[in-house]
């Protein structure tokens, strides 16, 4: 079967358990959001599926195939992960052309050179970046060099870790733009953890509402917009979201802003 | 708009003196807060917002300087003042509440240690008048089981409940000025939204002006009065937030305001990022600092840093742009 599917899933951490039977279905060409407060255990998912945590029980399938608990090369081709803080994920004594490579030297594959300019390219990078080292980077060009490395292999599925929360709102926007074109070009399939229903309304089409280590509602985003969600802790998230957005309600000029 | 500002900082001017050079962090920003108000001054990362109130609060490090400028908090220029009169006046009249809960308390004391430690050095109160002010604050910050709680550690809190402590202790000797440098920044949504609300009503009960330092305009334009936009270490926009949000002057605001993804975004659209990057401040631009990125920038925003103008529907309203410029095209033919 394709896509991705988990079927209770408990992650521990050391003694702790921190998800507890979590059943998700993430179809081929579909974006899913994971929300839901600190500790809720969305990344811990992600990291599941990524290979990052080990220590689950459940069942986690990857495009057909049963993920184990060792790396598997196959996945990695096939699923790749972007993660929160470009500053922290990017290796900081290692030019960018270094980084991109580096999948491709680890998986054997040839005319590596080309293919760093190609997903350069891509993710909309000048070529005059590639043999410069992170920290002469802004932090949306980190990112964008975080998600070409998340494309070197061709995946069908990225696993989105707060891609944007990091950023200055003025990029955020750049990067969102390019989530979403990338998915579409490429007909990828999403699964994004964020804790911004914004971003959620904008970049994904389903969402699941995640607290202490459960998901207690799935909705379509439609629901989201028209204020529709079920669960006590949805509507509560949507409300404190559509408050805190205040901006938005606040601005009925700003379409000719440009 | 009050004839006596609670404090009022005129062309502050903070360099920071590194290998590199001189960054130029804070370029002659101008403001002034009322008492019980409420000023909200947004900016992304570098924009020297909290460089601006870590200069007014003298707590820069120690290659930072403020090269220029005054910072009167009634009447007394705080930059002129004797350090050791200067520590008596933080924590006093002006305190300030950090991002991050975890990083600003001790973990290895608990935190009515940290409070009455707080009440002692400043009141000079006895401990066990400290400890009964502490229990009162705890619960003015809504600290359920006040009394037992102050026995609590740093982790046995959550983050929320942590920056609740925080904005506790800042409270301990009813400062008139509140300065939080965000706040909510390091917490979820829904409890964000609880702190917000809870200084919001707090101010309102004591009375004491806050200003909130943010890079996100939705907290802003839920508790702010007023809003100060800063960018390449100047003011760019200021003005009440309702008037701002409503009709923003400056093209870097109206650009901030439509790169927000909103919750009704339609699935379809792009989102309008502003092109670019901020200036590095090493070099800052020799004109308005924005004009790289402006999509409206004339051959005067390269060349010129440009004046404050009043916007026509407020006098509060001030935008520092040269479209605002009598000679300057219309807004139509630049809205087109």
């Amino acid at each position: 079967m394709s896509g991705i599917h988990i079927k209770n899933l408990n992650v521990s951490y050391g003694n702790t358990t921190v998800t507890h039977d979590v059943s998700l279905d993430v179809s081929v060409g579909e974006s899913l959001a994971l929300v839901g407060e600190s500790g809720s255990g969305k990344s811990t998912v992600l990291k599941a599926i990524a290979g990052l945590a080990t220590n689950w029980t459940g069942d986690i399938e990857v495009d057909g195939i049963a993920r184990g608990r060792s790396i598997d090369p196959e996945i990695a081709t096939k699923c790749q992960m972007v993660f929160q803080d470009p500053y922290g994920s990017l290796h900081p004594r290692k030019t960018i052309d270094a980084t991109l490579s580096e999948p491709l030297q680890i998986h054997g594959i040839k005319d590596q050179s080309a293919r760093v300019i190609e997903q350069l390219e891509n993710v909309q990078l000048d070529e005059r970046y590639r043999f410069r080292f992170p920290h002469q980077l802004s932090g949306g060009q980190r990112q964008r060099v975080a998600i070409a490395r998340a494309l070197m292999l061709g995946p069908r599925f990225l696993l989105l870790d707060e891609p944007t929360s990091a950023l200055d709102v003025s990029v955020q926007a750049e990067i969102l733009n390019l989530l979403k074109r990338i998915r579409k070009e490429q007909n990828l399939t999403y699964l994004v953890v964020t804790h911004n229903l914004a971003v959620v309304s904008f970049l994904c089409d389903r969402l699941a509402v995640m607290r202490s280590g459960k998901i207690v509602e799935t909705a379509d985003v439609s629901q989201l917009k028209s204020n529709q969600l079920a669960h006590a802790y949805s509507k509560e998230l949507l409300q404190a979201s559509r408050l805190h957005s205040g901006s938005n309600e606040k601005t009925p000029h700003n379409d000719h802003a440009q | 708009m009050s004839n006596h500002p609670l404090l009022e900082v005129k062309d502050l001017t903070t360099s920071f003196f590194t290998s590199r050079g001189e960054v130029q962090a804070v370029r002659g920003v101008s403001f002034d807060v009322s008492p019980g108000e409420i000023v909200g001054i947004v900016g992304e990362s570098g924009s020297g917002k909290s460089i601006t109130c870590m200069s007014i609060l003298r707590l820069l490090k120690s290659n930072g300087r403020v090269v220029a400028g005054q910072a009167h908090f009634e009447g007394q220029d705080l930059l002129k003042l004797a350090e050791h009169d200067m520590r008596k006046l933080r924590g006093d009249d002006i305190a300030m509440i950090f991002q991050d809960p975890m990083t600003s308390l001790n973990p290895t004391l608990t935190v009515g240690e940290q409070i009455i430690e707080t009440i002692i050095a400043h009141r000079g109160s006895s401990r066990k008048a400290a400890r009964q002010r502490a229990i009162e604050l705890f619960e003015l910050v809504k600290i359920p089981e006040a009394a037992s709680r102050l026995n609590s550690y740093p982790h046995e809190f959550s983050g929320g409940m942590r920056q609740r402590v925080m904005i506790a202790i800042a409270l301990c000797c009813d400062p008139k000025l509140l300065i939080a440098d965000e706040p909510t920044t390091a917490l979820d949504v829904t409890i964000q939204r609880q702190i917000l609300l809870l200084l919001k009503e707090i101010q309102a009960r004591l009375g004491m002006a806050i200003i909130l330092i943010t890079h996100d305009l939705g907290v802003i334009a839920e508790v702010a009065d007023r809003i100060l936009v800063m960018y390449g270490g100047m003011v760019m926009e200021t003005g009440s937030v309702d008037t701002v949000f409503a009709r923003p002057n400056h093209p870097y605001t109206q650009g901030l305001l439509t790169s927000v993804p909103k919750l009704r975004t339609a699935h379809k659209e792009r989102l309008r990022p502003i092109p670019g990057s901020p200036p590095d401040m090493l070099r800052p631009p020799v004109g308005c600092p924005f004009a790289p990125r402006c999509l409206r920038a004339m051959q005067i925003c390269v060349g010129e840093v440009p004046p404050i103008f009043e916007m026509g529907d407020q006098q509060t309203h001030k935008a520092k742009c040269w479209l605002h410029h009598p000679d300057a095209p219309t807004n139509d033919e630049g809205a087109a």
